[in-house]
């Protein structure tokens, strides 16, 4: 087989950013480049479905088979185009509004079902696409156009929630620490299953420059504690209750949990082992 | 009698639904015509069911009006099927004689002169075989008996349910029907009027329609189903999770409408055939999807057992009230296509032709069926499943296509694109539900989305031309024909018959594609037409206003026959509106 070098450049597109200036989601774009250039997945390989939403126009921005889908939906379009077609690398992209509000019922059964995709959440804490209201991951008081008074709300919290469903990969990472990105995305990306990367990615224009602040001042970097194991659960759903830190970093990682595609191996051969069919008109035998 | 018609009532666990199985299956085998619809009560387990079969030496295209002879364990179990079950004058009702309902309060109108006689199925069942469950056997032994159904073929049937695995369960079910047969021959001598005559011919197969449609969509080559359980649309995903796996597909029951559907449209994307069902309520949760299978020209095939409706509706009961969302539903100018089958062989073609469709034009295809075509059994024709091949084929793009100028949308003159498959080096692209330019590109541009919509609407004039979508009963010069869709064609069929019987010329024209409208087909099958009835189960005639808007060629004079579903279209109530819409200007 041919070897060819990939760099990040071979993986970029034509099609113009629509982004702000500023915005979390281009440091979210420049790791997935690089982590797919370092793995060298070709890109006829790679598949990236999005929902809709700022971060879900991402699809478009990467040399893959790009599928900016409806809003909320990307888990199971991408679940059943790697159920299809497994040899596909499946990146799966979108919002805390996408992810963790709208589509929540499919993130839950994602989890569940464990189909082999890195989920890429592009945490910014506000609905940025429509301009300005509060989102499931808005902190509590917060003022936004459709909490004017604060947000009376409190926020979910997406890796506790994965940790408690058996994800059996689930990181956080941070927009403005590119390299550090990266490496948690190539992890899921090599991860056998679901892998859940949340990303602290800014919202400049509707929560304003200070976001970068405020992750800089409040992260932790787990493999700076020196004895964090993310294989660990009960460190790990520590991790995940922190109050006034947050966790960036591998936060949860085991091995050997079947994926969705093992399984559905597994069924057709139980269902082979009982009746196999040569052609489709042997079917006809069962309405005898 | 060349055929009969019975039914069957008791509550759960009389195993009524077993007995009228074994029937339809023992005609099959004698290569009769059986048709046999089931009705269920509310209640998940223990409610009341019946079974009515027809069984016939001719093909039959409805359930029968009236009932011949009438099987009830109790009549308290018979009460919910009054508005159902109707009796034909002078028919006859065997009864458990154990019943401790008086005689004058038996729920049968008196002027029906229907003979009563009781029979002690469940004394028999369980004093002499000491199995008191086996008494649906001893009913049908009682019935095989008296109707002089195939009981060798009832035999072989049992044998090949419970034969080979509880081998003692067979035999005690035979033992059963041979005491009821014992025991009409002992008490009953003379026996009834309704004795079926009839040769049979070659073996026949009994199928459900939905059961029939999943089979289709393997004939098509289905790999990929993704479903959620809703009545009456289960049986597919039940079907295809015991029978695709080994074909090497996958079926996936999703924690929603909304996953099921967007699954289907994800496994298209990345090549497989895919398909999803619901019924009604599951269907206004797919839109979103169907919408994006539109717009990103994804192929997909949709099934709707309808259900009545709207919202929860009557779950177990049939209509054909979801035409106006299949044909309008989901946001924006969406094209999409209808197909509608009518009866329980016809799901299987119908399958076959979605798929041909959604692969060859790229884009969301309805099959309407509904729960009176779905649930219900029918003996059909080996040969007819087959009859009908079609090469199904996605346009992929040549070598030459791929690379840096691939453009996924290329306007094309039939409005059909090259697609890659996610694989295919040189292929990649960016897909969306955004409007966008032949490259895929998002845009906001009105000019663009008028280029585009005009692409994605070129294809509807080309499937409307696709042949072998109209089909035609009766008298082919008729002035007076009427239009029907999908399961209504068994009763309009019987009822264009009989009227020909009483001297009418009358033809039925029953389209399988409803939208886009076939109308070069259907102007031909018009042709010379003065007068049309539009048939249907839908109390606002949504069949018959779907006609008058989207097709030009009804003759100036064309009438509605339209109610609500919950039961199935009947004979006699068609037969009534052609006669009252006939008149004597179109006899001259």
């Amino acid at each position: 087989m041919e070897k060819v070098k990939l760099t990040a450049k071979d993986y970029k597109t034509k099609i113009p950013i629509v982004w702000c200036p500023g915005c979390g989601d281009f440091g979210v774009l420049a790791a997935i480049h690089q982590a797919v250039a370092d793995l060298a997945i070709p890109p006829e390989k790679l598949g990236v479905v999005s929902g809709i939403g700022c971060s879900s126009r991402i699809a478009g921005y990467i040399n893959a088979y790009g599928f900016n889908s409806i809003h909320g939906r990307p888990l199971p379009i991408a679940t059943g185009a790697k159920v299809a077609n497994p040899e596909l690398t499946m990146l799966v992209a979108g919002g805390d509004g996408d992810g963790y509000s709208i589509g929540m019922g499919h993130f839950v059964h994602a989890i569940r079902r464990n189909p082999d995709l890195t989920y890429i959440v592009m945490d910014n804490r506000i609905y940025g696409l429509t301009k300005g209201q509060v989102s499931p991951t808005t902190p509590e008081g917060d003022v936004t156009k459709t909490t004017p008074s604060g947000n009376p709300e409190r926020p979910l919290n997406p890796l506790a929630l994965a940790l408690e469903l058996g994800a059996t990969y689930i990181a956080q990472g941070f927009s403005g620490n590119v390299k550090h990105l990266k490496e948690l995305i190539k992890q899921g990306i090599e991860h056998k299953g679901f892998s859940l990367i949340n990303v602290l990615s800014p919202c400049v224009t509707f929560r304003g420059k200070q976001e970068y602040d405020y992750v800089r001042q409040h992260g932790v970097y787990l493999d700076e504690l020196g004895d964090y194991d993310p294989s660990d659960w009960n460190k790990a759903h520590e991790a995940t209750q922190w109050r006034d830190k947050l966790p960036i970093g591998v936060i949860y990682h085991v091995h050997g949990r079947k994926t969705l595609g093992d399984e559905i191996a597994e069924v057709q051969a139980k269902a082979r082992a009982k009746k196999v069919y040569k052609d489709v008109r042997e079917l006809i035998d069962t309405f005898r | 009698m060349e055929e009969v018609v019975l039914a069957i009532a008791g509550s759960g666990g009389d195993g009524v639904i077993t007995a009228g199985d074994f029937i339809t299956k023992s005609a099959a085998r004698k290569g009769l015509h059986a048709f046999m619809l089931k009705s269920y009560g509310p209640q998940i387990r223990g409610g009341e069911s019946s079974a009515r079969i027809r069984v016939s030496a001719r093909p039959v295209y409805s359930q029968g009006d009236f009932v011949d002879v009438l099987a009830v364990f109790s009549w308290k179990d018979f009460n919910r099927f009054t508005d159902e079950i109707e009796l034909r004058e002078g028919a006859v009702a065997l009864y458990d004689a154990s019943d401790p309902t008086p005689l004058e309060a038996v729920p049968i109108p008196k002027e029906k002169n229907v003979r009563l006689i009781p029979v002690p199925f469940k004394q028999l069942a369980s004093e002499e075989l000491k199995v008191p469950l086996a008494k649906n056997m001893v009913l049908l032994g009682v019935l095989a008996e008296l109707l002089n159904l195939p009981a060798d073929a009832l035999k072989d049937a049992v044998m090949q349910k419970f034969g080979k695995k509880r081998p003692e369960a067979a035999e005690i079910n035979i033992k059963a029907i041979d005491l009821g047969s014992a025991w009409v021959r002992e008490n009953l001598p003379e026996g009834i009027p309704y004795r079926l005559q009839a040769e049979g011919g070659e073996p026949k197969l009994v199928m459900t329609g939905n059961d029939a449609l999943a089979f289709g969509a393997i004939k098509a080559g289905i790999n990929f189903y993704a479903g959620y359980p809703i009545t009456p649309a289960s049986p597919i995903l039940e079907f295809l999770a015991r029978e695709l796996p080994r074909f090497g597909g996958a079926v996936i029951q999703t924690e929603d409408e909304l996953a099921a559907v967007t699954m289907a449209v994800g496994a298209s994307w990345a090549g497989a055939r895919a398909m999803t069902a619901s019924s009604g309520p599951g269907i206004s949760l797919k839109q979103e999807g169907i919408g994006l299978a539109a717009m990103a020209e994804i192929p997909l095939v949709v099934v709707n057992v309808q259900r009545a409706g709207p919202s929860t509706g009557i779950p177990s009961k049939t209509e054909q009230a979801d035409l106006f969302q299949a044909i309008g539903g989901t946001h924006g100018d969406s094209p999409r296509v209808v197909l509608a089958p009518a009866d329980v062989e016809d799901n299987f073609q119908v399958a076959v032709e979605a798929f041909y469709l959604a692969e060859k034009y790229q884009l969301p295809v309805y099959i309407l069926s509904d729960q009176f075509v779905g649930e219900r059994s029918e003996t059909v024709d080996e040969a007819v499943l087959f009859a009908r091949e079609r090469e199904i084929k996605r346009k992929l793009p040549a070598p030459e296509e791929l690379g840096e100028d691939y453009a996924r949308y290329k306007l094309t003159e039939d409005g059909v694109s090259p697609m890659a498959i996610p694989g295919m080096k040189g292929g990649q692209h960016y897909i969306s539900g955004l409007e966008h330019n032949e490259k895929g590109w998002p845009t906001s541009s009105g000019t663009l989305h008028q280029v585009m919509s005009e692409k994605r609407a070129k294809k509807l004039p080309l499937i409307a031309e696709e042949s072998g979508f109209v089909r035609v009963y009766g008298d082919e010069d008729a002035k007076f024909a009427v239009l029907a869709w999908g399961s209504s064609k068994g009763a309009v069929r019987e009822a264009v018959e009989a009227a020909r019987a009483k001297g009418l010329k009358v033809k039925a024209i029953v389209p399988q594609l409803i939208y886009p409208v076939p109308e070069k087909a259907l102007d031909a099958a018009l042709e010379g037409v003065e007068k049309a009835l539009v048939v249907e189960l839908s109390h606002n005639g949504q069949f018959y206003r779907f006609l008058r808007a989207f097709y030009d060629g009804l003759p100036r004079e064309t009438y509605s026959y339209a109610r609500a579903g919950g039961n199935p279209l009947q004979v006699q109530e068609v037969l009534k509106a052609i006669e009252a819409h006939y008149g004597e200007k179109v006899e001259a």
